[in-house]
Order: structure tokens, then C-alpha cells, then sequence
């Protein structure tokens, strides 16, 4: 992989959620940080996040969720590991508890932003976490040939 | 920190009698009771009629919101009730939905049928109290059926009935989504205010400033959308529906959103009076003086509700609440600690009741009508919002009214640019939130607040008994009511479909399937998702 690709990242809503002001703001300042922030916008199924994923060839899935429930986001995981694209990096940002944030990070999303978190945190950690993958990715690739 | 107001005008150290030099008492205030309404409707203000005391209910089940519903009422909820719809009748479709079933009872009363409302209303009374139904635009023509046939089949006397179960075709520019397009909704919106006009129903409709203001525009801009809404609306009612004005008028109840500025939300309440007074007399000619007097609702601001500090949250209902009251509300559910988190807990409800039940109870402040009036800052905000507010309105005009605004996509930019700009306010600083980007503590030294849980579990119980219960109904009858309104439906944009949502309601129709055959008839999938087919044959 290129050092010099843009990080892709997928930005959206889930299921029937329309709150969309969280997954705006975070696409733009993505944008703004020089990623390439492909916005699905409301009533994405996890299967169709996972194809776009596929289509987009995405670093990043971004979840914005305001829900009571949160079984979709973890259907986009498992969908994720079914198809082994496990280098693709799952985040959620929204309204949720710490005891749902914990339960989250258990299946498999790598980070969880609640409502007021930073634009620069988020940033950062996707700029570090998928720039590690793919040195990790390298070095891989590396040892097998 | 800048000293400025919500919508950016710089505040003074210090307001004298130069800053309301033009200011007239008769002209621009007026005694409360008097043109043009600054001060309130009411001479005696809360000593006449308290405002509605009460929280907004709604998750998992019809069974399990009825339970709430009573809760709230031992915990001092009076005047009215007030519901809010789950995802599933937000759009709307059945709990059996292959996406509806992971969703059902999320952050709402799944409504999907006449039996839910049946379940939702047991043991509760249908008067003397208001009953408020909030949902979406496609949404409410079924609540508004619920409420006639459940009238009818109870022996309930329908002109008893007051409060509101219908909305407004705009939410889907600020995040409170159906997902039907503009035209339906618009249709949907005509044919259930029209029908509610012309058979004497106290029900109200829904205009939502709230999710304008909730979705990131500032309080002019809201106050703007407002009047732009109020304008369209009426203008359709009574050019496109033959009505007049003065019924129309009764129609729309505003729920506006109190967020932190105390002194500009208290500004812009009595601002919204005063515009609405002008435009119903000077523009629409009203004739009758209750035309004038627009019903003004407050749910204080679930935005300004931080996910950090969450006790802080307490302290930001308070002095929302105060400005809603000082401000002159008819109604108010104020926001829950736990808003940003989760649907609220049994403490967090009863905290914001009581916080209702405090200010109305031991401070005084509900015992003299519009107390600010005559106070430099308050009037000068007044004057300040409104004309900033005009300007918002003008420009909505400019582009053709409020249809075609959101049919450019103008008021959708207005609301991101907000948003954004709303952002980089609190990242930089510009906007102070405590805890948030000042007196920050880390996320383990936080107080644990309770939480509410819907469980994945929940929604799928839901989704089956739903299922099994549909196959007990009389099928004949669901078909041929639903094939009376797919009929009705090929008529045009002016045939009336109420009555026979109706009809098609009281034979125990789902709210998926009526939409679905309203869109079916209309060129449209029957599923907005296209995942199911259309089970009914009427050709």
C-alpha cells in the first residue's frame, strides 16, 4: 500500500436512524484533515455499509449512531470477519453509554466517540491507527516474500 | 469566550433607555391579554392555568410506555400527556419489517396499529387532560384516525378531546425523518389538518421549531423557519383548501426549544407572539382575537445536554425550565440528565418533574405575568431577535417560500453551515459547555448515572407478536378498506384519504401497510426499502 494514499473512511447512519447531524460534522472535518470521506447519509443496512466498504475499498468505517440498541453496528463486524476484511478499522461515534462502549470495543469496534468528542481526536486516531496497520500490512508482506 | 448573542450580534456591558428609545409600550407590548401578546394571552397568567406539566414517554412496547405513562402521573405529571413515536412508526413501517424488527421500540411508542393505541391509552383517560401525540408527518394522519375511531368505538365525545397528533411535513430537513418524500408528506399533512378543520377536532398539529433549533441553528434562524413554516402552512390551508383562516389558526401548536441563553430564549418566546400576532392580523386578516394568539409549548434543549458530567445536566434543565416559564409556556417536558445518553431513567424523569414542580411550586416566579417586561436588555433582545429573525424569513421568501426553500436544499446548507459552525465554536473555545472543553475531568473520575437498556431481545419480542397477531385479524375487511383508500389514492392530490385511513384503521390495518398502499397507488414502492412486496391485489 501507498504511504501516500489517501485515508478512505466511510461516514454512516445506521438502520433506521436519521440523526445526522453528529456523521455530518465528523465527515467534514474529516474532509478538512485531507481524507477521502465517502457520506452514505441515513437507512444503511449493515450488509450495505459492508458492500460499500468492499466497493470503496475503505481504511475506515465510521458509524454515527443515536439509537437504543446496537446490534446493526455489531452485525457490520461480524459481517466484516466474514468476508476477513479485518483490516478494516470500525469506529462509532454517537449517544452511548460507557457499559454499551465497553461491550462495543468487546466486539470488535475499535473506538467509540461519545456526543462532544474533539475533531482532533478523532483525527488522530485515525490517522495513527490506520497508518499502523499498514506498516503492519508491509511488514507482512515483507516476511512473506 | 465571546460575548455575543446565540445568533452573533455583540452584547453591551450595559442597556439603557437608549437601546428601546423607539420602543411602545401599547404599540410593541401591550398588557398580557392584549395586541399584540409580548406579554402573554392571559391577564392572570399561571394563576389562571398553570402550564402542563409533563415528560415525554415512549420505548420498547405500547404495554410497557402505558406503564410509564402512569408512572409519570404519580411522579406529578398533570395537565397533559405526551408521547413520542419509535423508529418504526416514525417512518412508517411494521414491527415485522426485516429492518423494522431490529428497531422496534427504539427511542419511542411503536404505534403500528390501532391495538397499540388501544394498549398505550389503557387505564389512562382520554380527557381531561391534552393528549400529545408526537411522531413524524406520515405518521400522524394514523394517530389522528386512532383518536376518532378509539372516540368512536369508547363512546368518548371527540369535541372533548384536546392536544395534538399530527406534525409537520418539514422535519426531515432537521433529523426527524419519515421516509417519505415532500409530496406525500405535504399531501398527508393537508389531508389530516383539513379533516381535523371541517369535523370541529380540538386536535392540534405539531410545528417543530425544536428540531430546527436541535439540528444546530441558532435562535434567530429558528424563530425565522418558524414564521417561514407558519407562513406556508396557513397560506396552503386556506388558498389550497378552501378554509378559513380562523380555524386555521387553531390549528398549529409551536414547541419551541430553550436552550442556555436565559435572557434571548425568554426574548424569543415573547418575540414569537408578537411576530405571529402581526402576521395573523396585518397578513391573513384574522378576525377573531384567539386567531392571534399562537399556543406556544417549550421542551428545553436536549442538545445542551452534555454526555460528560452528567449531574451538570441537572443544573442546565433548571435554568432552561426557568426561562420556559418566565417566557409564558402553555406546556413543558424538559430535557433529562441522562439525554445523551440513553432514553431516561426513572430518577432522571422524576428529576426534571420535580425541577418543574420546584420552579412552579417554591420560587414565586409563576405568580407574576411576564416579569422582564420593561427591563432595557430583555426588550432590546426582543426587538433584536425578531428583526434578525425577519431577515431569516425574508430570505426564505426570497427563494419562494418554506416548499421551495426545501426543495433547493437552502434550508438544508442553512442547517449544516450551523452545525459546522456550532463545531468550531466549542473546539476553539468560542462556547464555553462545562465539561466539556472547560473544568474537563477524565472519563473514570465521572459519577455513574443510571442507565435505561433497550435490548436487541426487546425489539424482536416486539416484532413477533406483532407478527402473530396480524395473522388473527379479519383479513377480508383489512382488504377491502385497503382497497377503498387504493382507490381513493389514484384520485389526486385533493381528494381527502382521511376518511378512509379511517376506516381502514378501525378494521385493524397496520400503519406499513396503509402507507404502503398510499404509495403503492401513487407510483411508489410499496416499501420504502423495497425489501417487501405489496401482500394486497386490487387490480
Amino acid at each position: 500500500m501507498n504511504e501516500k494514499r489517501k485515508i478512505r473512511v466511510i461516514v454512516s447512519m445506521i438502520g433506521l436512524d436519521e440523526h445526522t447531524v453528529g456523521g455530518v460534522v465528523v465527515s467534514s472535518f474529516l474532509r478538512d484533515a485531507g481524507m477521502e470521506v465517502i457520506y452514505l447519509g441515513t437507512y444503511k443496512t449493515p450488509e450495505m455499509i459492508v458492500q460499500a466498504a468492499i466497493q470503496e475499498d475503505v481504511d475506515v468505517i465510521g458509524i454515527s449512531s443515536h439509537a437504543s440498541n446496537y446490534s446493526q453496528i455489531e452485525e457490520v463486524i461480524d459481517l466484516l470477519r466474514k468476508k476477513n476484511m479485518n483490516d478494516v478499522l470500525v469506529i462509532v461515534g454517537g449517544t452511548i453509554p460507557k457499559k454499551q462502549i465497553q461491550r462495543l470495543k468487546e466486539r470488535g469496534v475499535a473506538e467509540v466517540f461519545p456526543p462532544q468528542s474533539s475533531s482532533k481526536s478523532i483525527v488522530d486516531y485515525i490517522v495513527s491507527h490506520v497508518r499502523q496497520r499498514e506498516r503492519e500490512l508491509k511488514k507482512a508482506h515483507k516476511v512473506q516474500s | 469566550m465571546k460575548r455575543e448573542t446565540d445568533y452573533g450580534h455583540p452584547i453591551k456591558e450595559v442597556y439603557g433607555p437608549e437601546d428601546v428609545a423607539g420602543l411602545s409600550y401599547e404599540r410593541d407590548l401591550g398588557d398580557p391579554g392584549k395586541y399584540p401578546y409580548t406579554r402573554g394571552y392571559y391577564p392572570e397568567g399561571y394563576r389562571g392555568r398553570l402550564w402542563t406539566q409533563r415528560m415525554t414517554a415512549g420505548l420498547i412496547s405500547s404495554a410497557e410506555t402505558n406503564k410509564v405513562l402512569k408512572k409519570y402521573r404519580e411522579m406529578g405529571e398533570r395537565g397533559g400527556m405526551c408521547v413520542i413515536c419509535d423508529r418504526t412508526f416514525a417512518m412508517p413501517i411494521d414491527a415485522d419489517h426485516p429492518i423494522g424488527r431490529k428497531e422496534v421500540g427504539v427511542l419511542g411508542w411503536p404505534g403500528g396499529s390501532l391495538l397499540e393505541f388501544e394498549t398505550l391509552m389503557d387505564g389512562i383517560p382520554m380527557t381531561g387532560q391534552s393528549v400529545t401525540l408526537l411522531s413524524t408527518c406520515a405518521s400522524g394522519p394514523l394517530q389522528l384516525a386512532y383518536i376518532v375511531v378509539y372516540c368512536q368505538k369508547n363512546g368518548i365525545n371527540l369535541s372533548e378531546i384536546h392536544g395534538a397528533a399530527t406534525s409537520y411535513p418539514f422535519a426531515n430537513c432537521f433529523g426527524q425523518c419519515d421516509c417519505q418524500p415532500l409530496d406525500l408528506d405535504l399531501k398527508l399533512f393537508l389531508d389530516a389538518a383539513e379533516y381535523t378543520i371541517r369535523n370541529g377536532i380540538k386536535m392540534r398539529t405539531c410545528l417543530l421549531s425544536q428540531h430546527a433549533q436541535e439540528s444546530g441553528l441558532n435562535n434567530a434562524q429558528a424563530l425565522g423557519v418558524e414564521m417561514a413554516m407558519l407562513n406556508e402552512l396557513c397560506g396552503l390551508l386556506v388558498n389550497e383548501r378552501g378554509l378559513d383562516f380562523d380555524d386555521v389558526a387553531l390549528l398549529s401548536f409551536e414547541l419551541v426549544s430553550i436552550g442556555m441563553r436565559f435572557f434571548e430564549e425568554i426574548a424569543k418566546m415573547r418575540a414569537l407572539r408578537r411576530m405571529w400576532a402581526k402576521v395573523a392580523k396585518e397578513k391573513f386578516k384574522a378576525k377573531k382575537e384567539r386567531s392571534l394568539q399562537l399556543l406556544m409549548a417549550v421542551h428545553t434543549s436536549g442538545r445542551t445536554m452534555t454526555y460528560q458530567q452528567p449531574l451538570n445536566n441537572i443544573v442546565r434543565a433548571t435554568i432552561e425550565t426557568l426561562a420556559g416559564v418566565i417566557g409564558g409556556c402553555t406546556a413543558m417536558d424538559n430535557a433529562c440528565m441522562d439525554n445523551p445518553q440513553a432514553e431516561p431513567s426513572e430518577l432522571a424523569a422524576r428529576m426534571s418533574l420535580n425541577t418543574q414542580h420546584i420552579i412552579s411550586d417554591e420560587t414565586g416566579v409563576a405568580d407574576v405575568v411576564d416579569p422582564l417586561a420593561g427591563s432595557y436588555f430583555v426588550e432590546y433582545l426582543t426587538n433584536k431577535v425578531e428583526e434578525e429573525a425577519y431577515k431569516v424569513w425574508n430570505d426564505i421568501e426570497a427563494q419562494g417560500g418554506m416548499v421551495a426553500a426545501v426543495k433547493k436544499g437552502y434550508i438544508q446548507n442553512m442547517v449544516e453551515k450551523a452545525m459546522r459552525e456550532r463545531q468550531r465554536e466549542v473546539e476553539t473555545g468560542e462556547r464555553v459547555i462545562i465539561g466539556v472543553n472547560k473544568l474537563v475531568i477524565p472519563p473514570e473520575d465521572d459519577f455513574e448515572i443510571p442507565i435505561k437498556e433497550v435490548k436487541i431481545e426487546d425489539s424482536e419480542k416486539e416484532a413477533r407478536r406483532i407478527e402473530e397477531w396480524k395473522k388473527t385479524r379479519n383479513m377480508a375487511l383489512i382488504e377491502k378498506s385497503l382497497s377503498q383508500l387504493y382507490k381513493d389514492a389514484q384520485k389526486g392530490d385533493r381528494f381527502n384519504l382521511m376518511p378512509s385511513i379511517i376506516e381502514a384503521v378501525r378494521v385493524y390495518a397496520t400503519a406499513g401497510e396503509i402507507m404502503g398502499v398510499i404509495r403503492k397507488a401513487r407510483g411508489l414502492s410499496y416499501d420504502p426499502f423495497n425489501m417487501i412486496e405489496c401482500p394486497f391485489n386490487f387490480e
